[in-house]
Protein backbone atom coordinates (compact mmCIF):
# COMPACT_ATOMS: atom_id res chain seq x y z
CA UNK A 1 0.00 0.00 0.00
CA UNK A 2 1.08 3.26 -1.09
CA UNK A 3 1.48 5.61 1.84
CA UNK A 4 2.93 8.68 0.15
CA UNK A 5 -0.86 9.90 -1.15
CA UNK A 6 -0.99 13.07 -0.27
CA UNK A 7 -3.72 13.88 2.06
CA UNK A 8 -5.61 17.11 2.01
CA UNK A 9 -4.46 17.53 6.25
CA UNK A 10 -0.65 17.08 5.29
CA UNK A 11 -1.44 19.53 2.50
CA UNK A 12 -2.87 22.43 4.65
CA UNK A 13 -0.29 21.28 7.30
CA UNK A 14 2.82 22.16 4.57
CA UNK A 15 1.11 25.31 3.48
CA UNK A 16 2.96 28.38 4.95
CA UNK A 17 0.80 30.70 6.76
CA UNK A 18 -0.52 33.74 4.50
CA UNK A 19 -1.15 36.90 5.95
CA UNK A 20 -2.49 38.82 2.97
CA UNK A 21 -6.10 38.32 1.97
CA UNK A 22 -7.62 35.01 0.48
CA UNK A 23 -10.98 36.95 -0.81
CA UNK A 24 -11.75 40.73 -1.69
CA UNK A 25 -14.85 41.79 -2.51
CA UNK A 26 -14.59 45.69 -3.79
CA UNK A 27 -17.67 48.01 -4.34
CA UNK A 28 -19.39 44.60 -5.60
CA UNK A 29 -23.08 45.40 -6.97
CA UNK A 30 -25.92 43.16 -8.47
CA UNK A 31 -28.86 44.46 -10.28
CA UNK A 32 -31.50 42.57 -12.13
CA UNK A 33 -34.18 43.60 -14.80
CA UNK A 34 -31.73 46.53 -16.06
CA UNK A 35 -31.03 48.27 -13.25
CA UNK A 36 -34.67 48.62 -11.71
CA UNK A 37 -33.75 45.54 -9.05
CA UNK A 38 -31.00 45.93 -6.70
CA UNK A 39 -29.75 42.86 -4.82
CA UNK A 40 -26.22 44.27 -3.38
CA UNK A 41 -25.03 47.68 -3.34
CA UNK A 42 -21.28 48.60 -3.16
CA UNK A 43 -20.23 45.62 -0.75
CA UNK A 44 -16.69 45.55 0.17
CA UNK A 45 -14.50 43.19 2.71
CA UNK A 46 -11.39 41.17 2.87
CA UNK A 47 -11.09 37.73 4.21
CA UNK A 48 -7.67 36.50 5.68
CA UNK A 49 -6.85 32.62 5.54
CA UNK A 50 -8.84 30.43 7.95
CA UNK A 51 -10.94 33.19 9.00
CA UNK A 52 -14.84 31.90 10.00
CA UNK A 53 -17.15 34.97 8.80
CA UNK A 54 -20.54 35.15 9.06
CA UNK A 55 -22.87 37.08 7.19
CA UNK A 56 -25.92 37.79 8.35
CA UNK A 57 -28.93 39.32 7.58
CA UNK A 58 -32.68 38.84 7.16
CA UNK A 59 -34.40 36.87 3.98
CA UNK A 60 -33.41 39.12 0.91
CA UNK A 61 -30.96 40.81 1.95
CA UNK A 62 -28.96 40.04 -0.77
CA UNK A 63 -26.89 37.26 1.46
CA UNK A 64 -27.22 34.17 -1.58
CA UNK A 65 -26.54 36.93 -4.24
CA UNK A 66 -23.68 37.98 -2.79
CA UNK A 67 -22.15 34.09 -2.35
CA UNK A 68 -22.97 33.68 -5.53
CA UNK A 69 -21.34 36.72 -7.09
CA UNK A 70 -18.02 35.10 -5.57
CA UNK A 71 -18.03 31.91 -7.05
CA UNK A 72 -19.93 33.27 -9.95
CA UNK A 73 -22.88 31.81 -10.19
CA UNK A 74 -24.07 34.90 -10.26
CA UNK A 75 -22.93 37.69 -12.47
CA UNK A 76 -21.94 41.23 -10.26
CA UNK A 77 -23.32 44.15 -12.27
CA UNK A 78 -20.43 46.44 -10.54
CA UNK A 79 -17.31 46.10 -8.77
CA UNK A 80 -14.43 43.47 -8.45
CA UNK A 81 -13.96 39.92 -6.79
CA UNK A 82 -10.21 39.15 -6.07
CA UNK A 83 -9.09 35.64 -5.23
CA UNK A 84 -5.29 35.41 -3.84
CA UNK A 85 -4.57 38.34 -5.66
CA UNK A 86 -6.01 37.75 -9.35
CA UNK A 87 -9.77 39.03 -10.49
CA UNK A 88 -11.91 36.72 -11.13
CA UNK A 89 -15.09 39.01 -11.90
CA UNK A 90 -14.98 38.49 -15.82
CA UNK A 91 -12.22 36.27 -16.99
CA UNK A 92 -13.90 33.16 -18.38
CA UNK A 93 -10.53 31.10 -18.49
CA UNK A 94 -10.12 30.72 -15.45
CA UNK A 95 -13.54 30.17 -14.36
CA UNK A 96 -13.34 26.64 -13.51
CA UNK A 97 -9.58 27.38 -11.63
CA UNK A 98 -10.67 29.75 -9.91
CA UNK A 99 -13.77 27.16 -8.69
CA UNK A 100 -11.89 25.07 -7.71
CA UNK A 101 -10.50 26.96 -4.93
CA UNK A 102 -13.68 27.68 -3.69
CA UNK A 103 -16.12 24.99 -2.29
CA UNK A 104 -19.88 25.62 -1.68
CA UNK A 105 -22.62 24.19 0.72
CA UNK A 106 -26.03 24.93 -0.09
CA UNK A 107 -29.09 24.48 2.15
CA UNK A 108 -30.70 21.88 0.21
CA UNK A 109 -27.56 19.89 0.23
CA UNK A 110 -27.63 19.56 -3.39
CA UNK A 111 -26.36 15.80 -3.42
CA UNK A 112 -26.61 13.54 -6.14
CA UNK A 113 -28.96 11.62 -4.25
CA UNK A 114 -29.14 8.31 -6.58
CA UNK A 115 -25.09 7.81 -6.34
CA UNK A 116 -23.35 6.48 -3.77
CA UNK A 117 -22.18 8.68 -0.68
CA UNK A 118 -18.31 7.82 -1.90
CA UNK A 119 -19.34 9.02 -5.33
CA UNK A 120 -20.54 12.43 -4.46
CA UNK A 121 -17.44 13.37 -2.37
CA UNK A 122 -15.82 12.05 -5.72
CA UNK A 123 -17.39 14.77 -7.83
CA UNK A 124 -15.59 17.37 -5.78
CA UNK A 125 -12.16 16.32 -7.59
CA UNK A 126 -13.66 16.69 -10.98
CA UNK A 127 -11.80 20.19 -11.56
CA UNK A 128 -8.95 18.21 -11.26
CA UNK A 129 -9.67 15.32 -13.65
CA UNK A 130 -10.09 15.68 -17.37
CA UNK A 131 -13.41 15.05 -19.72
CA UNK A 132 -12.06 11.72 -21.09
CA UNK A 133 -11.28 10.72 -17.49
CA UNK A 134 -14.77 11.44 -16.41
CA UNK A 135 -16.70 9.97 -19.60
CA UNK A 136 -15.61 6.83 -17.61
CA UNK A 137 -16.36 7.90 -14.90
CA UNK A 138 -12.78 6.91 -13.47
CA UNK A 139 -10.53 9.07 -10.64
CA UNK A 140 -6.98 8.29 -9.45
CA UNK A 141 -6.23 6.58 -6.32
CA UNK A 142 -5.34 9.76 -4.81
CA UNK A 143 -8.55 11.11 -5.43
CA UNK A 144 -10.45 7.91 -3.63
CA UNK A 145 -7.63 8.74 -0.70
CA UNK A 146 -8.50 12.22 -0.61
CA UNK A 147 -12.25 11.32 -0.34
CA UNK A 148 -12.25 8.89 2.04
CA UNK A 149 -10.08 11.29 4.34
CA UNK A 150 -12.68 13.67 3.82
CA UNK A 151 -15.79 11.25 4.90
CA UNK A 152 -13.56 10.72 7.61
CA UNK A 153 -13.47 14.07 8.88
CA UNK A 154 -17.08 14.10 8.96
CA UNK A 155 -17.41 10.99 10.53
CA UNK A 156 -19.26 9.28 7.86
CA UNK A 157 -16.37 7.27 6.67
CA UNK A 158 -18.36 4.32 7.41
CA UNK A 159 -21.30 5.19 5.75
CA UNK A 160 -19.30 5.88 1.91
CA UNK A 161 -20.49 3.49 0.05
CA UNK A 162 -24.25 3.88 0.35
CA UNK A 163 -26.66 5.58 -1.93
CA UNK A 164 -26.83 9.44 -0.72
CA UNK A 165 -30.49 9.22 -0.30
CA UNK A 166 -30.18 6.94 2.66
CA UNK A 167 -28.80 9.45 4.59
CA UNK A 168 -30.72 11.68 7.25
CA UNK A 169 -30.74 15.45 6.64
CA UNK A 170 -28.08 16.39 8.52
CA UNK A 171 -25.73 13.56 7.78
CA UNK A 172 -26.18 14.00 3.79
CA UNK A 173 -25.30 17.99 4.56
CA UNK A 174 -21.62 16.40 5.92
CA UNK A 175 -21.18 14.70 2.75
CA UNK A 176 -21.90 18.14 1.04
CA UNK A 177 -19.28 19.71 3.41
CA UNK A 178 -17.16 16.51 2.52
CA UNK A 179 -17.59 17.04 -1.05
CA UNK A 180 -16.67 20.50 -0.85
CA UNK A 181 -13.20 19.22 1.28
CA UNK A 182 -12.57 17.02 -1.29
CA UNK A 183 -11.99 20.20 -3.99
CA UNK A 184 -8.95 21.14 -1.09
CA UNK A 185 -10.44 24.92 -0.90
CA UNK A 186 -9.36 27.95 -0.01
CA UNK A 187 -12.52 29.41 1.23
CA UNK A 188 -15.84 27.56 1.53
CA UNK A 189 -19.12 29.34 0.92
CA UNK A 190 -22.01 28.15 3.16
CA UNK A 191 -25.23 29.35 1.81
CA UNK A 192 -27.64 28.71 4.84
CA UNK A 193 -26.42 25.15 5.55
CA UNK A 194 -28.19 24.70 8.41
CA UNK A 195 -31.94 26.08 7.26
CA UNK A 196 -33.63 22.81 7.34
CA UNK A 197 -32.21 21.25 9.89
CA UNK A 198 -33.31 21.20 13.44
CA UNK A 199 -31.37 23.10 16.15
CA UNK A 200 -29.49 20.43 17.54
CA UNK A 201 -28.23 18.31 14.21
CA UNK A 202 -27.77 21.97 13.02
CA UNK A 203 -24.90 22.44 15.72
CA UNK A 204 -23.18 19.51 14.91
CA UNK A 205 -23.31 20.24 11.17
CA UNK A 206 -22.01 24.23 12.35
CA UNK A 207 -19.39 22.59 14.42
CA UNK A 208 -17.88 20.13 11.80
CA UNK A 209 -17.51 23.30 9.83
CA UNK A 210 -15.58 25.13 12.49
CA UNK A 211 -13.61 22.32 13.05
CA UNK A 212 -12.46 21.66 8.93
CA UNK A 213 -11.67 25.50 9.04
CA UNK A 214 -9.54 25.83 12.20
CA UNK A 215 -8.12 22.11 11.22
CA UNK A 216 -7.00 22.88 7.57
CA UNK A 217 -7.15 26.43 7.82
CA UNK A 218 -9.98 27.08 5.12
CA UNK A 219 -12.14 30.03 5.37
CA UNK A 220 -15.60 30.10 5.81
CA UNK A 221 -17.87 32.21 5.06
CA UNK A 222 -20.84 31.51 6.34
CA UNK A 223 -24.60 32.68 5.52
CA UNK A 224 -26.85 32.49 8.61
CA UNK A 225 -30.30 34.35 9.49
CA UNK A 226 -30.37 32.86 13.32
CA UNK A 227 -28.75 35.22 15.29
CA UNK A 228 -27.39 32.73 18.41
CA UNK A 229 -25.87 30.79 15.91
CA UNK A 230 -23.61 33.46 14.62
CA UNK A 231 -22.64 34.49 17.85
CA UNK A 232 -21.88 30.79 18.78
CA UNK A 233 -19.68 30.48 15.61
CA UNK A 234 -18.42 33.38 14.49
CA UNK A 235 -14.85 34.66 14.55
CA UNK A 236 -16.52 37.74 12.67
CA UNK A 237 -19.75 38.86 11.55
CA UNK A 238 -20.72 41.30 8.63
CA UNK A 239 -24.04 42.54 8.43
CA UNK A 240 -26.08 42.77 5.32
CA UNK A 241 -29.78 44.78 4.75
CA UNK A 242 -31.19 45.10 1.64
CA UNK A 243 -27.73 44.85 -0.25
CA UNK A 244 -25.42 46.78 1.84
CA UNK A 245 -22.94 46.04 4.19
CA UNK A 246 -23.40 47.58 7.84
CA UNK A 247 -21.72 45.84 9.45
CA UNK A 248 -17.91 44.32 10.30
CA UNK A 249 -16.83 43.25 13.42
CA UNK A 250 -16.18 40.77 15.94
CA UNK A 251 -19.27 39.01 17.30
CA UNK A 252 -18.59 40.83 21.16
CA UNK A 253 -19.62 44.17 19.12
CA UNK A 254 -22.98 42.92 17.67
CA UNK A 255 -25.20 45.12 19.36
CA UNK A 256 -28.93 44.87 20.24
CA UNK A 257 -28.93 48.22 18.00
CA UNK A 258 -27.02 47.01 15.47
CA UNK A 259 -29.24 44.22 15.07
CA UNK A 260 -32.44 46.12 14.75
CA UNK A 261 -30.56 47.74 11.96
CA UNK A 262 -30.21 44.76 10.66
CA UNK A 263 -33.49 43.27 10.80
CA UNK A 264 -35.10 46.51 10.47
CA UNK A 265 -37.22 46.01 13.30
CA UNK A 266 -37.21 45.60 16.91
CA UNK A 267 -35.25 41.94 17.58
CA UNK A 268 -34.66 40.53 21.03
CA UNK A 269 -30.95 39.17 21.05
CA UNK A 270 -31.37 36.31 22.80
CA UNK A 271 -34.21 35.17 20.86
CA UNK A 272 -33.68 32.42 17.96
CA UNK B 1 -84.97 29.07 9.62
CA UNK B 2 -83.02 32.62 8.44
CA UNK B 3 -80.07 33.00 8.56
CA UNK B 4 -78.00 36.30 8.77
CA UNK B 5 -77.03 35.67 5.23
CA UNK B 6 -79.94 34.85 4.58
CA UNK B 7 -79.66 37.94 1.38
CA UNK B 8 -76.75 36.28 0.70
CA UNK B 9 -77.66 33.02 0.20
CA UNK B 10 -80.88 34.13 -1.95
CA UNK B 11 -78.68 35.93 -3.99
CA UNK B 12 -76.21 32.86 -4.72
CA UNK B 13 -78.63 30.75 -5.09
CA UNK B 14 -80.24 32.44 -8.23
CA UNK B 15 -76.20 33.03 -9.20
CA UNK B 16 -75.35 29.53 -9.11
CA UNK B 17 -78.11 27.76 -11.20
CA UNK B 18 -77.81 31.00 -13.71
CA UNK B 19 -73.86 29.49 -13.68
CA UNK B 20 -74.98 25.90 -13.66
CA UNK B 21 -77.76 26.54 -16.57
CA UNK B 22 -74.72 27.90 -18.69
CA UNK B 23 -72.33 25.20 -18.49
CA UNK B 24 -74.70 23.04 -19.15
CA UNK B 25 -75.52 24.87 -22.18
CA UNK B 26 -71.75 24.72 -23.23
CA UNK B 27 -71.57 20.90 -22.87
CA UNK B 28 -74.46 20.06 -25.10
CA UNK B 29 -73.46 22.46 -27.63
CA UNK B 30 -70.06 20.65 -27.49
CA UNK B 31 -71.62 17.18 -27.72
CA UNK B 32 -73.94 18.00 -30.42
CA UNK B 33 -71.69 19.14 -32.21
CA UNK B 34 -68.80 16.56 -31.96
CA UNK B 35 -72.04 13.85 -32.77
CA UNK B 36 -72.70 16.15 -35.98
CA UNK B 37 -68.79 15.97 -36.67
CA UNK B 38 -68.99 12.16 -36.48
CA UNK B 39 -72.13 11.84 -38.44
CA UNK B 40 -70.43 13.85 -41.28
CA UNK B 41 -67.47 11.66 -41.68
CA UNK B 42 -69.28 8.53 -41.00
CA UNK B 43 -70.44 8.76 -45.21
CA UNK B 44 -67.05 9.35 -46.33
CA UNK B 45 -65.23 6.57 -44.81
CA UNK B 46 -68.16 4.48 -45.34
CA UNK B 47 -69.63 2.81 -41.64
CA UNK B 48 -71.85 0.64 -42.57
CA UNK B 49 -73.12 -1.66 -39.76
CA UNK B 50 -75.28 -4.18 -42.95
CA UNK B 51 -71.46 -4.63 -44.58
CA UNK B 52 -70.30 -6.05 -41.42
CA UNK B 53 -72.97 -8.32 -40.73
CA UNK B 54 -73.29 -9.41 -44.57
CA UNK B 55 -69.55 -10.31 -44.31
CA UNK B 56 -69.82 -13.03 -41.05
CA UNK B 57 -69.89 -15.28 -43.64
CA UNK B 58 -67.00 -14.80 -45.33
CA UNK B 59 -64.69 -13.80 -41.97
CA UNK B 60 -65.93 -17.16 -40.60
CA UNK B 61 -64.99 -18.74 -43.88
CA UNK B 62 -61.93 -17.61 -43.77
CA UNK B 63 -60.76 -18.40 -40.05
CA UNK B 64 -62.23 -21.91 -40.89
CA UNK B 65 -59.02 -22.12 -43.51
CA UNK B 66 -56.88 -21.32 -41.04
CA UNK B 67 -58.05 -23.73 -38.50
CA UNK B 68 -56.42 -26.26 -37.21
CA UNK B 69 -52.78 -24.45 -37.26
CA UNK B 70 -50.27 -26.21 -39.52
CA UNK B 71 -48.26 -27.40 -36.32
CA UNK B 72 -45.57 -29.04 -38.37
CA UNK B 73 -44.25 -25.82 -39.85
CA UNK B 74 -43.92 -24.89 -35.96
CA UNK B 75 -40.04 -25.40 -36.07
CA UNK B 76 -39.09 -23.96 -39.55
CA UNK B 77 -40.44 -20.77 -37.98
CA UNK B 78 -38.86 -20.81 -35.16
CA UNK B 79 -36.02 -18.93 -37.50
CA UNK B 80 -37.98 -16.11 -38.08
CA UNK B 81 -39.39 -15.42 -34.45
CA UNK B 82 -35.95 -15.61 -33.56
CA UNK B 83 -35.58 -12.97 -36.36
CA UNK B 84 -38.35 -10.76 -35.35
CA UNK B 85 -36.57 -10.32 -31.86
CA UNK B 86 -33.08 -9.66 -33.36
CA UNK B 87 -34.79 -6.77 -35.38
CA UNK B 88 -36.27 -5.35 -32.55
CA UNK B 89 -32.93 -5.50 -30.65
CA UNK B 90 -30.93 -3.92 -33.02
CA UNK B 91 -33.75 -1.27 -34.23
CA UNK B 92 -33.75 -0.38 -30.16
CA UNK B 93 -29.99 -0.69 -30.27
CA UNK B 94 -29.14 1.98 -32.99
CA UNK B 95 -31.88 4.19 -31.99
CA UNK B 96 -30.25 4.12 -28.43
CA UNK B 97 -27.02 5.17 -29.46
CA UNK B 98 -28.58 7.92 -32.02
CA UNK B 99 -30.51 9.41 -29.17
CA UNK B 100 -27.94 9.84 -26.73
CA UNK B 101 -26.02 12.78 -28.35
CA UNK B 102 -29.55 13.97 -30.36
CA UNK B 103 -31.28 14.09 -26.94
CA UNK B 104 -28.18 16.38 -25.47
CA UNK B 105 -28.72 18.77 -28.14
CA UNK B 106 -32.86 18.85 -27.99
CA UNK B 107 -32.63 19.88 -24.12
CA UNK B 108 -32.65 23.47 -22.92
CA UNK B 109 -30.23 23.03 -20.46
CA UNK B 110 -27.61 20.87 -22.30
CA UNK B 111 -27.95 22.26 -26.02
CA UNK B 112 -24.84 24.41 -26.90
CA UNK B 113 -27.24 27.37 -28.96
CA UNK B 114 -30.91 27.63 -28.98
CA UNK B 115 -30.53 27.20 -32.78
CA UNK B 116 -29.10 23.70 -32.35
CA UNK B 117 -32.26 22.93 -30.20
CA UNK B 118 -34.81 24.17 -32.61
CA UNK B 119 -33.17 22.69 -35.38
CA UNK B 120 -32.61 19.23 -33.77
CA UNK B 121 -36.10 19.39 -32.30
CA UNK B 122 -37.93 19.85 -35.53
CA UNK B 123 -35.45 16.59 -36.72
CA UNK B 124 -36.69 14.62 -34.27
CA UNK B 125 -39.98 15.33 -34.97
CA UNK B 126 -39.85 14.63 -38.32
CA UNK B 127 -38.46 11.01 -37.28
CA UNK B 128 -41.29 10.56 -35.10
CA UNK B 129 -44.14 11.89 -37.35
CA UNK B 130 -43.38 8.84 -40.13
CA UNK B 131 -44.61 5.38 -39.45
CA UNK B 132 -42.22 2.92 -39.38
CA UNK B 133 -44.16 0.83 -42.28
CA UNK B 134 -43.61 3.75 -44.24
CA UNK B 135 -40.22 3.79 -43.28
CA UNK B 136 -39.71 0.06 -44.20
CA UNK B 137 -41.90 0.94 -47.63
CA UNK B 138 -39.25 2.83 -48.71
CA UNK B 139 -36.12 1.35 -47.03
CA UNK B 140 -37.49 -2.22 -49.08
CA UNK B 141 -37.56 -0.61 -52.50
CA UNK B 142 -33.94 0.79 -51.68
CA UNK B 143 -31.99 -2.17 -49.67
CA UNK B 144 -33.92 -4.74 -50.76
CA UNK B 145 -35.85 -7.48 -48.78
CA UNK B 146 -35.09 -8.93 -45.57
CA UNK B 147 -34.60 -8.19 -42.02
CA UNK B 148 -31.99 -5.07 -42.65
CA UNK B 149 -34.86 -2.33 -43.58
CA UNK B 150 -37.13 -3.60 -40.89
CA UNK B 151 -33.91 -2.67 -38.43
CA UNK B 152 -33.47 0.57 -39.54
CA UNK B 153 -36.78 1.60 -39.91
CA UNK B 154 -37.55 0.75 -36.34
CA UNK B 155 -34.18 2.43 -35.68
CA UNK B 156 -35.49 6.07 -37.18
CA UNK B 157 -39.07 6.12 -35.75
CA UNK B 158 -37.51 5.01 -32.28
CA UNK B 159 -34.47 7.43 -32.60
CA UNK B 160 -37.10 10.26 -32.93
CA UNK B 161 -39.30 9.07 -29.76
CA UNK B 162 -36.56 7.88 -27.88
CA UNK B 163 -34.44 11.59 -28.13
CA UNK B 164 -37.44 13.20 -27.33
CA UNK B 165 -38.22 11.66 -24.17
CA UNK B 166 -34.77 11.82 -22.74
CA UNK B 167 -34.57 15.24 -23.94
CA UNK B 168 -37.55 16.05 -22.11
CA UNK B 169 -35.98 14.14 -18.99
CA UNK B 170 -33.33 15.89 -19.36
CA UNK B 171 -34.92 19.30 -18.78
CA UNK B 172 -37.02 18.40 -15.63
CA UNK B 173 -33.90 17.27 -13.56
CA UNK B 174 -33.72 18.97 -10.45
CA UNK B 175 -30.98 22.03 -10.75
CA UNK B 176 -29.56 21.38 -7.29
CA UNK B 177 -26.99 19.06 -7.87
CA UNK B 178 -26.01 20.99 -10.85
CA UNK B 179 -25.26 23.94 -9.62
CA UNK B 180 -23.45 22.03 -6.96
CA UNK B 181 -20.79 20.93 -9.51
CA UNK B 182 -20.67 23.65 -11.64
CA UNK B 183 -19.79 25.23 -8.64
CA UNK B 184 -16.57 22.89 -7.65
CA UNK B 185 -15.51 23.71 -11.27
CA UNK B 186 -16.87 20.66 -12.99
CA UNK B 187 -17.06 20.67 -17.12
CA UNK B 188 -19.50 20.85 -18.81
CA UNK B 189 -19.29 16.87 -19.71
CA UNK B 190 -18.53 16.50 -16.27
CA UNK B 191 -21.60 17.74 -15.08
CA UNK B 192 -24.01 15.92 -17.74
CA UNK B 193 -21.94 12.71 -16.90
CA UNK B 194 -22.49 12.87 -13.15
CA UNK B 195 -25.46 15.47 -12.14
CA UNK B 196 -27.78 14.84 -14.99
CA UNK B 197 -27.38 11.10 -16.41
CA UNK B 198 -27.89 9.69 -12.98
CA UNK B 199 -30.83 11.80 -12.65
CA UNK B 200 -32.64 10.42 -15.52
CA UNK B 201 -31.28 7.18 -16.24
CA UNK B 202 -34.38 5.14 -14.09
CA UNK B 203 -37.06 7.05 -16.32
CA UNK B 204 -34.96 6.32 -19.56
CA UNK B 205 -33.98 2.82 -19.18
CA UNK B 206 -37.47 2.04 -18.50
CA UNK B 207 -38.55 3.82 -21.53
CA UNK B 208 -35.57 1.75 -23.59
CA UNK B 209 -37.48 -1.37 -22.34
CA UNK B 210 -40.95 -0.04 -23.25
CA UNK B 211 -39.29 0.84 -26.76
CA UNK B 212 -38.02 -2.96 -27.53
CA UNK B 213 -41.44 -4.16 -26.45
CA UNK B 214 -43.24 -1.77 -28.87
CA UNK B 215 -40.50 -2.52 -31.70
CA UNK B 216 -41.43 -5.96 -31.26
CA UNK B 217 -44.71 -5.59 -32.27
CA UNK B 218 -43.89 -3.61 -35.69
CA UNK B 219 -41.22 -5.61 -36.47
CA UNK B 220 -43.92 -8.54 -36.58
CA UNK B 221 -45.70 -5.70 -38.73
CA UNK B 222 -42.76 -5.22 -40.82
CA UNK B 223 -42.48 -8.46 -42.44
CA UNK B 224 -45.64 -7.62 -43.95
CA UNK B 225 -43.70 -5.16 -46.65
CA UNK B 226 -40.90 -7.86 -46.78
CA UNK B 227 -38.74 -6.93 -43.58
CA UNK B 228 -38.30 -10.20 -42.43
CA UNK B 229 -39.54 -12.20 -39.55
CA UNK B 230 -42.52 -13.28 -38.96
CA UNK B 231 -44.58 -10.90 -40.68
CA UNK B 232 -42.87 -11.79 -43.64
CA UNK B 233 -43.79 -15.49 -43.11
CA UNK B 234 -47.18 -14.40 -42.10
CA UNK B 235 -48.00 -12.64 -45.59
CA UNK B 236 -46.23 -15.07 -47.29
CA UNK B 237 -47.97 -18.27 -46.48
CA UNK B 238 -51.12 -15.86 -47.06
CA UNK B 239 -50.46 -15.16 -50.95
CA UNK B 240 -49.56 -18.96 -51.42
CA UNK B 241 -52.84 -19.85 -50.01
CA UNK B 242 -51.13 -22.04 -47.40
CA UNK B 243 -53.73 -20.62 -44.83
CA UNK B 244 -52.96 -23.33 -41.76
CA UNK B 245 -49.18 -21.89 -42.34
CA UNK B 246 -50.34 -18.08 -41.93
CA UNK B 247 -52.08 -19.36 -38.48
CA UNK B 248 -49.20 -20.85 -37.10
CA UNK B 249 -47.26 -17.45 -37.57
CA UNK B 250 -50.14 -15.71 -36.20
CA UNK B 251 -49.94 -18.04 -33.20
CA UNK B 252 -46.24 -17.28 -32.96
CA UNK B 253 -46.93 -13.95 -32.85
CA UNK B 254 -49.48 -13.62 -30.40
CA UNK B 255 -47.05 -15.75 -28.46
CA UNK B 256 -43.74 -13.80 -29.07
CA UNK B 257 -45.88 -10.28 -28.21
CA UNK B 258 -47.34 -12.04 -25.10
CA UNK B 259 -43.49 -13.03 -24.05
CA UNK B 260 -42.10 -9.80 -24.33
CA UNK B 261 -44.67 -7.87 -22.84
CA UNK B 262 -44.65 -9.71 -19.54
CA UNK B 263 -40.69 -9.40 -19.43
CA UNK B 264 -40.23 -5.72 -20.56
CA UNK B 265 -42.84 -4.56 -17.70
CA UNK B 266 -42.07 -7.29 -15.27
CA UNK B 267 -37.96 -5.47 -15.89
CA UNK B 268 -39.52 -2.28 -15.93
CA UNK B 269 -40.79 -2.84 -12.09
CA UNK B 270 -37.35 -3.71 -11.21
CA UNK B 271 -36.02 -0.91 -12.29
CA UNK B 272 -38.47 1.73 -10.90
Amino acid sequence: MNMNVSTVSQAANAAPVDRSPILSLVNVSKTYVRGKLVALTDVSFDIGQGEFVVILGPSGAGKSTMLRCINRLAQPTGGQVFLRGQEITDAPRSLRKARREIGMVFQQFNLVTRLSVMTNVLSGRLSYRSTWRSLFYSFTREDRAIALECLEMVALGHKAFQRADTLSGGEQQRVAIARALAQQPKIILADEPVASLDPKIARQVLDYLRDVSQRLGISVICNLHQINFAREYAQRIIGLSQGKLIFDGPPGALTDDIISQIYGTRVESSGE
Amino acid sequence: MSSPYQAAINQGLIREAAWRHRRLAVRLSVAAGFVVLLWLSASRINLSLKNVIQGVPSMVDFFGRMFPPDLSSLMPLLGPMVETVQIAAWGTVLAVVASAPLALLAAHNTSPHPSVYYVTRLFLNLLRSINELIYALLLVSAVGLGPFPGVLAIALHATGMLAKFVAEEIEHVNRGPVEALQAAGAGRMQIILFGIMPQVLPAVVGYILYRFDVSIRSATVLGLVGAGGLGFTLITSMKMFKYHETATSILLIILLIWAADAISSHLQKKIL
